[in-house]
């Protein structure tokens, strides 16, 4: 008996084969727990994390809870902010714990929070530390080699990165060909430039932007990652590595404002890189064409009823909840309603601060994803009958939500559709 | 009619009433049973007030010289052994060095003060007269004041020190259903004090809930937490027992549900505030009404804080129940004022009687 495998589980012994006196008791009939009794409190972990740079606030909590309910994760597993005080308190340095990687930093605790403990500056900090002692979960630390490697997180060759302006149906001009100032440098961004759904987002923005007459510029291919889900993931080093590389390009290049598709290189480029060395005004597309929308000479009506998802990094964490919904209320036909989780109690996608890149080990501590739950909200909201849209701004969304969209079975009752495909389509005449 | 106000007790409470009476002009008699003026504040060695840590010796002096005042007749090592007559007209038999004497006052202010929980009386829990390593709030506060913070066992600095809250308050079984109201603060004020006398000493306050009413959340606890880096466990200890020359502190932790089985250095038991002797045997003499744990009944309540069942007879400070000294100092000022009311009232319905 004292050979065969032993299973241990949080304190409970249990093993997988045993006979005792001829009587079977494999599996729960013979489970046992450990002792059970807390022996020491000891203070390192807590002296640990909040010595980490970002990590000070760790310490503030007092335990009221009001994190919890509105954490996304903990409506699909056991995560909770409030939850990884009370292990550090108790020695925990999290740097073992899958819960250091299920943190989204959609920064919903944060809002709420009456003691201001910040994870959008500790979760950063301790995984930093796990990247450093090689803690990092395989399909993360993949990405990040893939980041480092070609720039952009799905490995895809860096030469490749404008070839979706070949079918955008609008000249697209590089602006190391054009050899003068631009009014507005479009950084493309990672997902709209390599992921299908994401490139056309690409091309309807390339569309609209021209329809406006906006005298615009791609980087193209020397367009690097912004970094920001890198670093939020822990992988500092990495993100700074990408930002200097941004950075030596807009500074290279002449133009009057940044406009970006992804609201992750949005709060990279408005609230990181200056301390990194680059100043100077970046707009999110929607916040670009919200006040140029009486310019827009719409073609045919979109008889669509349409919800909004706001992403984390452009409303809660970046206070923008209006542009997007100013364009959404411009396009003739749609029907804007609001799901129940909306603008400051925005519901994350799940793929913020690494969780793009962590479903699977994710997948292995919560019920469902995050994208799925969303996806419910908005069916109960705009579909059932494939004439309901879940509109999005955020270039990560929609390959996300599509594939909730079909494990959720909502096939054909919902539809994804980034914000700026929206208007272009209302650009269009109608089809027939 | 002279306007004399009896003020009984002369700790912060009574040195406040006596002050306000002889600042308006009125007569104070003060009657303090000990040698020196202070109360409770001397009597147990506070060192730093709650919530500022300001010098509890220098908020003594500044009432002390309160009653330097030739309206204040001071009795010191006196009790009051009798009382006849009423509101305008008491007459107090005053117990002292000289023998007996009798005072004739209009009104009198009680101000006997509160003693602090006797944690023998939590039998087997907590082992306070077993191991000298268990202490109270009132013994490290003397330690705290000597700054000498040591295990009482060994002489030496503890490594960890655990207070638990609510020892003798919140209790029915105890008889004392109430909150003492201050244990909260004034033990995450010494858990502060001993983090900066002795920064390696790690220091735990293990609580049912965190009582940190009005500004002493952001004044106390939050830097307690925040700055000095108090642990704060939710869960209570019921049970100390010695082991290897220090103390198994054996509780749940609330947040975890799990149980607790802890090895501390020192232990300090939060206890609450009950009635004095004074404030029992006072009320007994003058015939006021006393509450179901003992402190002077105030009926008026919540509009009337200072008021007794006995006309003319007022209560400040800790004799009514559980107070801070912010609580102390405004009622004795309420009362002062009201015991002098009631005089001065009463002379007006004379006056208006003889017209």
């Amino acid at each position: 008996m004292r050979d065969l495998p032993v299973i241990k589980v949080d304190g409970v012994l249990e093993l997988e084969h045993a006979v005792v006196d001829g009587v079977d008791i494999s599996g729960h009939w013979n489970r046992m727990f450990n002792q059970r009794a807390i022996n020491a409190y000891p203070t390192e972990a807590m002296d640990w994390v909040t010595g980490l740079a970002g990590g000070e606030s760790m310490r503030d909590c007092y335990q009221c809870g009001k994190c919890v309910p509105v954490c996304p994760v903990n409506h699909v597993g056991d995560y909770g902010p409030r939850k990884l005080n009370v292990k550090v308190l108790r020695g925990n340095n999290l740097l073992d714990d899958p819960d250091l990687w299920l943190c989204t930093t959609c920064g919903n605790c944060y809002r709420v929070c009456p003691k201001e403990v910040n994870p959008l500056r500790i979760m950063p900090a301790i995984r930093e530390q796990a990247v450093l002692e090689g803690k990092v979960p395989d399909e993360l630390a993949d990405v990040f080699q893939k980041l480092q490697r070609t720039g952009n997180p799905q490995g895809e060759s860096p030469r490749k990165r404008a070839d979706w302006i070949a079918e955008a149906g609008v000249p697209v001009p590089l602006i190391s060909e054009l050899g003068r100032p631009v009014d507005v440098l479009w950084y493309v961004s990672d997902y709209t430039s390599y992921h299908p759904r994401g490139k056309d987002a690409a091309r309807a923005m390339a569309r609209v932007l021209t329809a406006l007459g906006v005298d615009f510029a791609i980087l193209g291919n020397e367009e690097r990652s912004d970094g920001d889900s890198a670093r939020l993931a822990g992988e500092s080093g990495l993100f700074e590595m990408l930002a200097e590389q941004n950075i030596k390009l807009f500074n290279k290049y002449q133009f009057r404002q940044l406009v970006v598709m992804d609201p992750h290189a949005f709060n990279a480029f408005k609230n990181e890189y200056p301390r990194l060395g680059w100043q100077g005004e970046v707009l999110h597309y929607t916040q670009f064409l919200a006040p140029l929308v009486d310019r827009l000479q719409f073609q045919s009506q979109v008889d669509l009823d349409v919800t909004y998802h706001d992403p984390c990094y452009l409303g809660r964490n970046n206070g923008e909840f209006d542009a997007p919904r100013r364009l959404l209320e411009a396009i003739p036909g749609i029907r804007l309603a609001e799901m129940p989780h909306n603008k400051q109690n925005g519901y994350c996608c799940g793929g913020g601060g690494g969780g793009m890149w962590l479903d699977g080990f994710v997948a292995d501590h919560v019920s469902e994803r995050l994208s799925e739950r969303r996806v419910r909200e908005a069916v109960a909201t705009v579909g059932t009958d494939g004439t309901g849209v879940l509109s999005v701004a955020c270039p990560y969304e929609p390959s996300r939500f599509e594939d909730a969209v079909k494990s959720t079975g909502n096939d054909g009752r919902l539809v994804v559709r980034d914000i700026i495909e929206l208007l272009d389509q209302a650009l269009q005449p109608a089809s027939a | 009619m002279p306007e004399t106000v009896l003020v009984i007790g002369g700790g912060p409470a009574g040195l406040e009433a006596a002050r306000a009476v002889a600042e308006v002009g009125a007569q104070a008699i003060l009657v303090e049973r000990r040698a020196v003026l202070g109360g409770t504040p001397d009597e147990s060695n506070y060192a730093a007030l709650t919530p500022h840590l300001g010098s509890a010796q220098d908020a003594l002096d500044l009432l002390r010289a309160g009653v330097q005042d030739p309206n204040v007749d001071i009795h010191l090592e006196t009790t009051v052994t009798g009382c006849t007559g009423s509101l305008g007209d008491f007459r107090v038999t005053l117990s002292g060095p000289g023998g007996e004497s009798t005072v004739k006052a209009g009104s009198i202010v009680v101000a006997t003060g509160f003693q602090h929980f006797d944690p023998g009386r939590e039998t087997q829990m907590y082992g306070y007269y077993e191991y000298p390593d268990v202490i109270t709030l009132p013994d490290a506060e003397k330690m705290l004041k000597d700054h000498h913070f040591v295990r009482p066992s060994t002489g030496e600095a503890p490594r960890n020190v655990a207070f638990i809250q609510c020892v003798g308050s919140r209790d029915r079984r105890l008889g004392n259903e109430y909150c003492s109201k201050v244990c909260c603060g004034v033990a995450s004020k010494e858990a502060i004090e001993i983090r900066q006398m002795l920064p390696d000493c790690k220091v735990y306050i293990f609580y049912i809930d965190m009582r940190m009413y009005g500004y002493w959340e952001s004044q106390i606890y939050w830097p307690a937490q925040e700055q000095y880096n108090v642990n704060y466990i939710r869960g209570i200890v019921t049970e100390i027992v010695g082991k290897d020359g220090r103390l198994l502190m054996k509780g749940e932790d609330t947040t975890m549900g799990r149980p607790v089985e802890v090895l501390m250095d020192m232990i300090v038991l939060s206890v609450g505030m009950e009635p004095s002797k004074g404030t029992r045997d006072v009320a007994g003499i003058l015939g006021v009404e006393q509450n179901k744990y003992g402190f002077i009944h105030t009926p008026g309540e919540p509009m009337d804080p200072v008021g007794t069942s006995v006309p003319g007879i007022f209560v400040a400070g800790a004799a009514a129940g559980p107070k801070d000294l912010e609580d102390t100092m405004s009622m004795a000022g309420a009362a002062a004022m009201r015991a002098i009311r009631a005089i001065r009232g009463l002379a007006r319905a004379e006056v208006s009687a003889s017209r």
